[in-house]
C-alpha cells in the first residue's frame, strides 16, 4: 500500500561474523521504507545488535550489500551517513560524554560544525520538545535513568536525524521511564519524519511497531505485523517472547468460548 | 571508597573563583606548584599559605570540605613525614638546610634527630598538603570539561596539527568523566565480596592485598566493555579526530584572569629572589 | 493459634508496623479468649495456625524507624531511606517493587550490613544492627543472608565458575571438598551444566552469568535469598524462567526469597508479598489483594499497574460479582473465574427467562466481546448474578 515511498534501507545476502568460527548473520535480506518503524527481536545472542549496527558502518558485513538513502555504504560515505543515522543505546551512562546535559548535546553539534547560534535553537527546540529543559545544567549523576535516556534521545534527535536506532534503549529502564519513552518513540512514529528500528525484548515495544523482524540464529525468522506475529506461538517460542500476560488470558478466554 | 573521595567533583556556589577562565586557574594551579618546590624556608611557605587560605575564602566553600579533601591522603601525609625524618636523622649530625640554626639534637643510635630534620619533615608535609588543597581548590571550583577546554586551550598553540591536544582534552574529558564509574564499578565488587563473606574492613593485611589484586582483571573488563560501549557511541554520532567541529563553549579570559594569573605569576618569581638572595 | 512471641520482649511494640493485621502479642496466655470471639475469627484464625504449623508467622526481618543517608555529614550528604518500618516472615517470597532511586538497592544492602542504618534499628535473623561508628562482624550473619547485585558482571569476579561459586563457601568456613561439592550442587539448582564450572564467569551468556551469581549466593547456603533485579536485560522467556527457580527455592526449600523489581507483572504469579518504595520510604507493604485495593496510587509510585490488576479491573467491571473474590495470578485462573461468572450467569439468565441454551449463547457472547455496549447493560443484572456465585 506504500508502494510509492523509496526503499530507505536496504540488506543484500548479508553475512557478518565477528570472528571466523561463529557466524552472527547469514544471508539476511531486508528492505524498509521511509516513515517505517520496524522492531527487531529475537533472542539474546541472535544478532540483533549486529544487524542495526550495520546501517552505520559501525560494522561492515564480510559479504553482501547495504544501502542506505539510496547508496551503497562505503568507508567514504560512512561519516556523512552516521550524521543523517542516529543511536539511542541501553545504557545511558556510557553515552553520555558531556559534563552536563547542555554540553553533552552540544557535543554532537560540534561535530556538525553549526555556528553558536544554531546549537542554542536546537538545544533549546529538542529539550523542550523532550520535556527536559529543567535539566540543562545537570550532571548525569544527579539524574535518573529515564531522564538521561530522555537526554540521549534529546542529543540525537538534535542532529537532525533520518533514521533513528533505539538499540534496547528501553531494558535498562523501570516502568515509568520505559513507559514515558515509548511515548517519545510513538511520538516520533506519529510526526513521521522518521524511519526508526527498535531493537527490543520489550512487548509493548513490538506492539506499537509497524513491522517486527524475527532473527533466529542468524537469519530472519520471521517478517511480520505485530498481529500476526503475535498469533504463531511456533515463532514466539523460538524467539524467546513469553506472551504478555493480556494476550494469555485473551487466548485462554478463547479457549473456554469466551470473546 | 567513594564516601571519602571528594576530589573531582564541582561544587557550586557561584564565587569569583568559579567564574576566572580555566586556563587562568590551570596557570595559577602551575605557578603555585612552582613556588611550592621553590619555596625552602617556612617564611615563603607561610606566604603561599597565606594566599592560598584567601583564594579559598574567596571560594565560599567551607574549610571542612577541603580538611575532608585531605583525610583520604593523610596515611601517605604520614608516610612522607616518617620518611623525611628517619632519612634526614639517619644521615646523622648533617645540617640539611643552611638556613636553620640548631636548637636542638637527640641522638639514638646511629640516628641523630635535630631541630632542623624535623623542621624540613614538616616542611615536606606542608608542602604538600598545600598542593592537595590547592588541588582540590581546583576541581571544586572548575567542571572537569572546562578543566578539559581549558588544557586543550592551552596546549593547542603547542601542538602544531592541533589534533594532540584535541586527542588529550577528549581523553581527559573521559577520564574524569569515567574514572567515578569505575571507582564505584570497585567498590560494587568489594560489596560482591563482602556479601560472600570476604570483608575487606575485617581482613588482615595479607588477604587484603589478595582481594583487591583479584578485582583487577572485572574491573578492567568493566573498564574496556565501557570503553567500547562509549566508542561506538561517539562513532555513531560522528565523532572523528581530526574532523572540523565548532565549539559552543569559549572561553573568555576576562581581566580578572590576567590579574589572577600576574598574582600568581609573582610567587615562583618571588621563592627564587628569595633562595638566590639568603 | 499462637500469637508470635516477641524476640525481644519488653521492648517498645510497634502495632502500626505490624505488616499482617494482627496485634502483637507478648507470650500472651491464649485462654483468654471467650467463646463468642474464637468462634467469630475462627476462619482468620484457622488460617493463622496454618501458617505457624508452616513455621511462617516467625519474622526473620524486622525494620523500625530505620534512615539512611548516604556519605552522612559531607557536602553531598544525600538520604536514601527515611522511617522504613518492614516485617518480613520466614519462609515467604516477597516483591519489592518501586522506580529508580526509590531505595530498594539501599534497603537490600542494610539488611546483609553492607550498609549500617543511620537511624533505627534492623533486625535480620538474631542479629540487631545498630547505627554505629563500629563496624560490627558481619560474617555470621552474611552466612545466612545472601545478596545477589543488579549486575552479574559486578557480582563476579574469580577465573572460572567454579571459583567463584566456591568463594562464599570458603569464606565460610567450609573445606575445599565441602565447597566443591556445593558449587556442582548450586549450579544444577539453577539448572545449569557441570560444563560451565571450567569457564571464565565473564565469558558466559548474559543468562547465564545472571544464574552463575545467583548460584554464587545459593552455595552458602543462605536462609534468605535476596536478589536485586535479576530479570533486567533478560529476555521475557528467561525471565519466566528464573521467577520459576526462585518459586521453586521458597516453596520447596524454604528459603525466604527477597526479589526487587520494577516489573510487578512478573512477580505477580509467586509473590506472597509486596513491599512498594517511593523516594525512600516504605508506602506499602501488604499481598496482592491489598495491592489491587491501591492500584490508583501505584502511578504515582512510579511503578506500572500490573496487567493482571488491569485486565481484572476491566472485567470486574463488566461482571461486578468478580469483585469480592480474590485476584487470580495467572492468566489460566483468571480466564476460568471469568468463566464460572459468565456461565453462572447465564444459568441464571437461562431460568429466568426460560429459554435454555439460546440465552447462554448469547449473554456469553455479550459479554465476551472486547470493550462492546453490553457493560451498560450489566448493572440490571448484577444482583442475580452475584447470588448464582454466591449460591
Amino acid at each position: 500500500m506504500e508502494r510509492e515511498a523509496a526503499a530507505l534501507v536496504e540488506l543484500q545476502d548479508i553475512e557478518f561474523a565477528y570472528t571466523k568460527k561463529d557466524t552472527v548473520l547469514k544471508g539476511v535480506n531486508l528492505t524498509v521504507r521511509q516513515g517505517e518503524w520496524i522492531a527487531v527481536v529475537g533472542e539474546s545472542g541472535c544478532g540483533k545488535s549486529t544487524l542495526v549496527r550495520l546501517l552505520n558502518a559501525l560494522l561492515r558485513p564480510q559479504n553482501g550489500v547495504v544501502s542506505v538513502f539510496g547508496e551503497e555504504l562505503t568507508e567514504h560515505n560512512a561519516p556523512l551517513v552516521r550524521a543523517r543515522i542516529g543511536m539511542v543505546f541501553q545504557n545511558p551512562d556510557n553515552q553520555f560524554i558531556g559534563e552536563t546535559v547542555e554540553e553533552d548535546i552540544a557535543f554532537g553539534l560540534e561535530g556538525l560544525c553549526l555556528d553558536r547560534a544554531e546549537m542554542e535553537r536546537r538545544i533549546t527546540a529538542y529539550t523542550d520538545k523532550l520535556n527536559i529543559s529543567s535539566l540543562l545544567p545537570k550532571h548525569p549523576g544527579e539524574l535518573s535513568g529515564g531522564q538521561k535516556q530522555r537526554c540521549a534521545v534529546a542529543a540525537c534527535l538534535s542532529m537532525e536525524p533520518e533514521i533513528v536506532v533505539f538499540d534496547e534503549a528501553t531494558s535498562m529502564q523501570d516502568e515509568r521511564s520505559r513507559r514515558e519513552l515509548l511515548g517519545v518513540i510513538r511520538g516520533m512514529k506519529e510526526q513521521g519524519n522518521y524511519t526508526m528500528f527498535s531493537v527490543t525484548h520489550d512487548v509493548d515495544e513490538m506492539l506499537a511497531a509497524d513491522r517486527i523482524i524475527a532473527l533466529q540464529n542468524g537469519t530472519i525468522r520471521a517478517d511480520r505485523t505485530p498481529d500476526t506475529f503475535f498469533e504463531d506461538e511456533e515463532v514466539l517460542r523460538d524467539c524467546g517472547i513469553e506472551l504478555p500476560f493480556r494476550l494469555r488470558l485473551e487466548q485462554q478466554l478463547r479457549a473456554r468460548g469466551i470473546g | 571508597m567513594r564516601d571519602k573521595l571528594i576530589i573531582g567533583r564541582m561544587i557550586p556556589t557561584g564565587s569569583r573563583v568559579h567564574e576566572l577562565d580555566p586556563r587562568a586557574k590551570i596557570a595559577a594551579m602551575l605557578l603555585f606548584t612552582a613556588a611550592l618546590i621553590l619555596s625552602n624556608g617556612w617564611p615563603q611557605l607561610a606566604a603561599l599559605a597565606i594566599l592560598s587560605i584567601l583564594v579559598l575564602t574567596a571560594t565560599k566553600i567551607p574549610a571542612k570540605t577541603y580538611l575532608r579533601a585531605l583525610r583520604p591522603l593523610r596515611w601517605l601525609m604520614l608516610f612522607v613525614f616518617l620518611f623525611q625524618l628517619i632519612a634526614g636523622a639517619g644521615n646523622g649530625a648533617v645540617n640539611l638546610s643552611a638556613v636553620e640554626p640548631l636548637l636542638w639534637s637527640w641522638t639514638w643510635g646511629p640516628f641523630t634527630l635535630t631541630s632542623a630534620v624535623l623542621s624540613s619533615a614538616l616542611l615536606a608535609v606542608s608542602r604538600m598538603a598545600l598542593l592537595i588543597v590547592f588541588t582540590a581548590m581546583l576541581t571544586f571550583t572548575t567542571t572537569p570539561s572546562m578543566l578539559s577546554r581549558g588544557v586543550e586551550g592551552m596546549l593547542k598553540p603547542l601542538s602544531r596539527k592541533g589534533t594532540g591536544a584535541e586527542r588529550f582534552s577528549l581523553m581527559m574529558r573521559l577520564a574524569l568523566r569515567f574514572i567515578p564509574a569505575l571507582l564505584e564499578e570497585a567498590q560494587t565488587i568489594l560489596k560482591a565480596q563482602a556479601a560472600r563473606g570476604a570483608d575487606y574492613e575485617e581482613m588482615k593485611l595479607k588477604e587484603k592485598a589478595r582481594l583487591l589484586l583479584s578485582l583487577l582483571v572485572p574491573v578492567t573488563v568493566g573498564a574496556f566493555r565501557r570503553a567500547e560501549e562509549l566508542t561506538t557511541s561517539l562513532e555513531a554520532r560522528g565523532y572523528r579526530i581530526g574532523a572540523p567541529r565548532t565549539a559552543y563553549r569559549q572561553l573568555i579570559w576576562r581581566s580578572a584572569d590576567t590579574w589572577f594569573t600576574l598574582l600568581f605569576a609573582l610567587l615562583p618569581v618571588g621563592a627564587l629572589l628569595m633562595r638566590l638572595t639568603l | 493459634m499462637i500469637g508470635w512471641i516477641r524476640r525481644n520482649a519488653g521492648k517498645k511494640s510497634n502495632s502500626e508496623a505490624d505488616g499482617f493485621g494482627r496485634k502483637p502479642t507478648i507470650a500472651e496466655p491464649l485462654s483468654g479468649m471467650d467463646e463468642a470471639a474464637a468462634s467469630m475469627g475462627d476462619r482468620i484464625e484457622d488460617a493463622a495456625a496454618k501458617k505457624n504449623a508452616a513455621g511462617l508467622s516467625d519474622p526473620v526481618i524486622e525494620l523500625s524507624h530505620v534512615d539512611y543517608t548516604y556519605q552522612a555529614g559531607s557536602p553531598f550528604a544525600a538520604a536514601a531511606l527515611h522511617d522504613v518500618n518492614i516485617r518480613i516472615r520466614k519462609g515467604t517470597l516477597v516483591g519489592i517493587a518501586g522506580g529508580t532511586g526509590s531505595g530498594k538497592s539501599t534497603l537490600l544492602q542494610l539488611l546483609n550490613g553492607l550498609l549500617l542504618p543511620t537511624g533505627g534499628t534492623v533486625e535480620v535473623l538474631d542479629r540487631t544492627l545498630l547505627p554505629n561508628r563500629q563496624k560490627p562482624k558481619l560474617n555470621a550473619l552474611r552466612r545466612r543472608i545472601g545478596l545477589s547485585f543488579q549486575f552479574p558482571e559486578q557480582h563476579l569476579f574469580e577465573d572460572t565458575v567454579e571459583k567463584d561459586l566456591m568463594f562464599g563457601p570458603m569464606n565460610f568456613g567450609s573445606s575445599r571438598k565441602e565447597a566443591q561439592s556445593k558449587a556442582v550442587e548450586a549450579l544444577k539448582s539453577m539448572g545449569l551444566d557441570e560444563a560451565l564450572l571450567k569457564r571464565h564467569p565473564l565469558t558466559l551468556s548474559g543468562g547465564q552469568m545472571r544464574k552463575v551469581a545467583i548460584a554464587s549466593v545459593l552455595a552458602a547456603g543462605p536462609e534468605i535469598v535476596m536478589l536485586d533485579e535479576p530479570t533486567a536485560t533478560l529476555d521475557s522467556a528467561a525471565r519466566r524462567e528464573l521467577i520459576a527457580l526462585l518459586a521453586r527455592l521458597c516453596r520447596e526449600e524454604g528459603r525466604t526469597i527477597l526479589m526487587v523489581t520494577h516489573r510487578i507483572e512478573e512477580l505477580m504469579e509467586v509473590a506472597d508479598e509486596w513491599i512498594v518504595m517511593h523516594e525512600g520510604s516504605v508506602v506499602f507493604q501488604g499481598d496482592a489483594d491489598e495491592l489491587a485495593d491501591r492500584s490508583e496510587e501505584l502511578d504515582h509510585w512510579g511503578i506500572a499497574v500490573p496487567e493482571q490488576l488491569r485486565c481484572w479491573a476491566e472485567w470486574t467491571a463488566r461482571l461486578p460479582q468478580l469483585a469480592a473474590l480474590p485476584l487470580p495470578r495467572t492468566a489460566e485462573d483468571m480466564a476460568r473465574r471469568i468463566e464460572e461468572a459468565v456461565r453462572g450467569f447465564a444459568e441464571c439468565e437461562s431460568t429466568n427467562m426460560a429459554s435454555e441454551e439460546g440465552a447462554k449463547h448469547e449473554s456469553i457472547q455479550a459479554l465476551g466481546g472486547p470493550a462492546d455496549s453490553s457493560a451498560d447493560a450489566l448493572p440490571g443484572h448484577g444482583k442475580e448474578a452475584s447470588i448464582c456465585v454466591t449460591s
